[in-house]
């Protein structure tokens, strides 16, 4: 009784463990502290849980997960609501569609296959923001983000593997 | 794997058709999401404020390493600047005594006096689509969105939106920032628009006006929402167009102050029959009409007269010209409460 105890709060912990990961990430990269400076945009560090886990383990990563990660993001980085929410759930249907592809891929490929992902998610939310403002916007802020958020993947791809396989995978197994 | 995928394709779509509500209920209604930003922030405030001592050191010394380089030149030329400017300061000195004499002299109006809240900048944040600062003075220090936020150097923002102990700065270079300005010293009217570069852009120039590098740029006031003539930069020349070069550094600023410009309107006297424009002539005021030979019309017309009828009363103003019985006339004098 106990071990089946045990087995179900390892459960529920590994499966929140990826969304805590992705608001986290969100906090993060809001945090209005910047040591590179105002004109080097933060990475989105939500955004890597978020691939990461819809590529590994999509059941932990749901549409609903991604919609609430994206709303975090929204909320904390004070742009209009709703924005990083829908590009995060494109980003998401589209890793979705294609994860086949994308799950093969190791090394430099991994890397393309997530900056695939990022230009996808800076791409929907640049769209939607110029319908928002009904103007054209610059697009260096958001190839910036978009370039630092590949960047910082190789980094955040080492810690979510180890968080995967020393936390998240042990406690979903049931032996 | 497609049942999977098609368990989660349902989902998917609703969550997408959410996301999409969102956008248009915060477009709606973006009051909601501005307050649990602020109540987060005031959360936060105490460790931002706790990491943000480490965190500025290490700001200082990674921007120092590329200075190391640079010292001497930049010793050199910070001499050279500093004893033009206390020439300028000297001048300054002198001119601003002049402008109060010749205010004294003319009876001028002097220029609203501001208030101020010092405040102290605990985050910076630039994201694709926003560039703020967060400030540590909120609604208990008096700060209220719209208000102006200069450092010593000149203009950085304004407050966008206010928690209880933080607030939130929209930077000049933001691309929501919008900003009338005047450009001397033509004193050309234009409107300065950030669009996420370190130098905003000139936009709505007003007809016929040129543009010059080292032209100044100032905030105009129109609109009343900022006070006119704080310092903002001066122009650039770009790529073919121009372009404002911000006195403020938004990233090395530390201190700000939050200029309060909105005065609380002010409530004029109500007028007394003395300060009636013939009164005032010194001509005698209008008599009080002859008595109403007809009761219907006169009925009707009571009412309007009375503002005129009231001051006859007074043993000041004799009742000899007949008034007027038009009631749009009469009815534009404002009744005297005090009698």
């Amino acid at each position: 009784m106990d071990r089946m105890g045990n087995i179900m709060g390892g459960r529920l912990l590994a499966s929140i463990i990826p969304v805590m990961f992705g608001i986290v990430g969100a906090f993060v990269d809001n945090v209005p502290i910047s040591i590179m400076g105002p004109w080097i945009p933060s990475p989105l560090f939500s955004l890597m849980p978020l691939y990461y886990w819809c590529l590994v383990r999509p059941d932990l990563m749901t549409p609903a997960w991604a919609f609430l990660i994206g709303a975090t993001e929204d909320i904390l980085s004070g742009g209009p609501p709703g924005v990083w929410a829908a590009s995060f759930v494109a980003t998401y249907a589209i890793i979705d569609r294609q994860r086949d592809a994308f799950a093969g891929l190791s090394g430099l490929g991994a890397m393309l296959g997530f900056a695939t992902a990022a230009l996808v998610a800076c791409g929907t939310a640049y769209i939607i923001m110029l319908i928002h403002q009904w103007s054209l916007l610059p697009l260096t802020p958001v190839l910036g983000t978009f370039a630092m958020t590949v960047l910082f993947y190789a980094l955040a791809a080492i810690v979510l593997g180890a968080v995967h396989h020393r936390l998240v995978g042990p406690m979903r197994s049931d032996f | 794997m497609a049942r999977a995928r098609g368990g989660a394709h349902l989902p998917l779509i609703i969550v997408a058709a959410v996301a999409l509500a969102l956008i248009l209920i915060g477009k709606a209604q973006s009051s909601l999401f501005d307050r649990a930003r602020a109540h987060v922030m005031d959360w936060m405030e105490p460790a931002l404020q706790a990491s943000r001592v480490p965190v500025d050191s290490a700001t200082r010394w990674v921007g120092s390493i590329g200075e190391i380089f640079a010292v001497y030149h930049e010793n050199l030329r910070l001499k050279e600047e500093n004893a033009r400017l206390r020439q300028w300061h000297n001048t300054a000195i002198v001119l601003d005594d002049r402008v109060k004499r010749y205010q004294l002299l003319l009876h001028a109006v002097p220029d609203p006096a501001l208030t101020s809240v010092v405040a102290r900048v605990i985050g910076r944040a630039s994201h694709p689509f926003l560039q703020t600062m967060i400030l540590d003075a909120g609604k208990a220090g008096g700060v209220k969105p719209g208000q102006a936020v200069v450092d010593a150097r000149g203009m950085i923002g304004r407050i966008f939106l206010t928690g209880e102990r933080t607030s939130w700065v929209i930077l000049l270079t933001d691309l929501n920032s919008r900003i009338p300005v005047t450009i001397a010293p033509e004193n050309a009217q234009a409107i300065m628009a950030g669009d996420n570069s370190p130098t905003p852009a000139i936009e709505t120039l007003s007809q016929g006006r040129q543009l010059k590098p080292g032209d100044q740029v100032v905030s105009s006031g129109d609109g009343d929402i900022l006070p006119a003539g704080l310092p903002i930069g001066t122009i650039v020349a770009v790529g073919g167009g121009y372009r404002v070069a911000l006195y403020a550094d938004q990233s090395t600023t530390q201190d700000v102050q939050i200029l309060d410009f909105k005065q609380p309107p002010e409530t004029p006297p109500k007028p007394s029959p003395n300060d009636l424009p013939v009164t005032a002539a010194g001509l005698p005021p209008a008599a009080p009409p002859p008595a109403p030979t007809v009761n219907a019309p006169a009925q009707s017309v009571a009412p309007l007269l009375k503002p005129v009828v009231k001051p006859v009363s007074s043993p000041k103003l004799p009742a000899t010209n007949p008034a007027p019985t038009d009631s749009g006339t009469n009815g534009d004098v404002p009744e005297d409460n005090n009698q």
